[in-house]
């Protein structure tokens, strides 16, 4: 593991020297793009194992990199394709995937379709959740962008109908209506969460896991399909918008303990709402975001029994940030999550509130350095999933307060 | 003399300012001939920039061409795109890697911005307004 990440730090500042020629190249008259990105993260916790990396310790286990090609077939018409490699602590274990593989056309501004294995556009940032290099912080607001779930989330293999219409002294709006499939990320924090799961509570009210592995999981995933809507209000620099989603996920495999019977888990109901805004006054940028995600899930025990879980999930966050100069930007957020909101709020087994402070510094054009503190209460464990704190990486238990420190490096050309 | 000093630093702090920025009259926004429009709206010239308008309201496709920094380029985000060039930078990636766009040609100066708009069809840009033009065609911003 160790030579693994330690030629990353290297292999990040060589890469723009070497590509600081434009990777571009020309293939039967047409220009096609290329592009790529890596990061190396570190992340150093006071208490507990968050998001699969061994924290506590000390950890390299953050880790990403791709590349892309695109070109354009028509002056309407434009193809491309992404391979995406991970490494989150005990996800990811560097098998590439096709992040995203798309044809795209577009009849007139305010009608386009693409289809393939698509981003899906959900609130600010989930498209692109995943490019720290986009963003002031070195991990994104886990209650709306959870690191260990991108995966399962972040695409559809499907198409979307998308288009910008101007309204004239309206401002203007972007409409993207999707639909198809989600894929499947073995790796991911879902599948893993479901295989490891297995959590009481302390009879003297702390946390306490059942650690090891109770299913094995083979196949996650299921028809998606939502809205999303967003204006550029008149109001420079003000953005404000509303996504909607709709899915019906199956989950299958076996029990392994304490008996070797076959496990289903399928949606009753799974519609997320989500409410967001942006204000950009100069260097100065205001985000929020408030999402709503009830659901009803059916899962058969070991016995066979059918039993249904209910959560009705809150999430958002309000974060500030400002650039003061092209190489510095400093920014701060309070992210809050709630597992299940007809219950107590401040149990902390029932949310994860988490403060961060992060300054950014952009070594030059392609690489950047992050530094962040976070200050995190509450784990969540509650609920029908995890949500960062697994059971296996916390075998003892875990503290209702953290502070852990993340540093993040990247570059992208 | 403490006012006067006061006054003088200001002076010199709007000098350097006014030295350092370029207006929308400085500025003028060209387009390869091929581009049928003599002119073009404030919000048409965003959406061209933002990659949410690929056209002209008369029909011509269109692909922005931007210069990498100076003056014009600092004129011509602040008077009509409403981002700065950190921010339009990240704009551009975000795009570029969802493959929803590509990366738009970077130029380093106004001779550089005049010739490859006049070779390349559709091309559209801004160049000082001192620039020489010849081979593209100016158009007037409503």
């Amino acid at each position: 593991m160790k030579l693994r990440w330690s030629w990353l730090p290297a292999a990040i500042f060589a890469a723009p020297c070497l590509l600081n020629a434009q990777f571009d190249f020309t293939l039967d008259g047409r220009d096609v793009q290329v592009h790529s990105f890596a990061s190396q993260g570190f992340a150093l916790s006071n208490v507990n194992n968050y998001l699969t990396m061994n924290t506590s310790g000390g950890s390299f286990g953050l880790t990403d990199f791709g590349f892309n090609a695109s070109t354009a077939i028509t002056d309407k018409f434009r193809v491309g394709a992404q391979l995406y490699d991970y490494n989150l602590g005990r996800l990811g274990d560097y098998h590439p995937q096709l992040d995203w593989a798309y044809g795209d056309y577009k009849f007139k501004d305010w009608l386009g379709i693409r289809g393939g294995k698509v981003k899906t556009v959900q609130g600010l940032s989930h498209d692109v959740q995943d490019m720290e290099f986009l963003h002031t912080w070195a991990l994104m607001p886990q209650s709306v962008y959870p690191l260990d779930t991108r995966g399962d989330t972040i695409s559809h293999i499907g198409a979307d109908l998308y288009g910008d219409i101007g309204v004239k002294k309206m401002g203007s709006f972007s409409y993207t209506l999707f639909g198809g499939k989600r894929p499947n990320d073995p790796d991911g924090g879902y599948i893993y969460g479901v295989n490891t799961m297995s959590h009481v509570p302390a009879p003297q009210g702390g946390f306490m896991y059942i650690t090891g592995q109770t299913k094995d999981v083979t196949y996650y995933g299921g028809p998606v399909y939502g809205a999303d809507l967003h204006w550029a209000t008149p109001l420079k620099g003000l953005l404000l918008g509303a996504s909607y989603m709709v899915q019906d996920i199956t989950t299958t495999g076996h029990y392994t303990q304490p008996v070797v019977v076959p496990y289903k888990l399928t949606t009753v109901t799974d519609k997320a709402t989500q409410f967001y805004t942006e204000y950009v006054y100069r260097n100065l940028r205001f985000a929020g975001e408030y999402r709503s995600e009830p659901k009803i899930v059916q899962l058969n025990e070991p016995n066979g029994v059918l039993v249904q879980g209910f959560q009705d999930s809150r999430s958002g966050y309000v974060s500030l940030s400002y650039r003061f100069t092209k190489w510095l930007e400093i920014g701060s957020y309070e992210s809050r999550y709630i597992d299940n909101w007809p219950t107590i709020h401040s149990d902390p087994r029932n949310h994860i509130f988490d403060q961060a402070v992060t300054a950014r510094f952009d070594i030059n054009k392609y690489v950047d350095f992050k530094i962040e503190e976070h200050f995190i209460n509450g784990c969540a464990i509650d609920g029908v999933l995890d949500h960062g704190f697994y059971a296996a990486p916390n075998p003892n238990g875990l503290a209702p307060n953290m502070h852990m420190l993340v540093a993040r490096v990247g570059y992208h050309m | 003399m403490r006012n006067i000093q006061t006054l003088l630093l200001c002076a010199v702090v709007l000098a350097v300012c006014a030295a350092g920025t370029a207006s929308a009259a400085d500025i003028k926004v060209i387009a390869n001939l091929s581009v049928g429009a003599s002119s073009v709206s404030a919000d048409e010239l965003k959406g061209v920039f933002l990659a949410t308008k690929t056209s002209l309201s008369d029909g011509s496709h269109v692909e922005p061409v931007l210069e990498k920094d100076g003056p014009a380029h600092e004129a011509f985000l602040k008077q009509f795109i409403g981002k700065t060039d950190t921010a339009l930078e990240t704009y551009y990636r975000s795009l570029v890697f969802t493959g929803k766009a590509a990366m738009p040609k970077t130029l380093a100066a106004d001779a550089e911005m005049v010739a490859y708009v006049a070779k390349t069809k559709g091309a559209i840009g801004y160049v000082s307004a001192g620039a020489s033009t010849a081979g593209v065609k100016t158009l007037e911003v409503k």
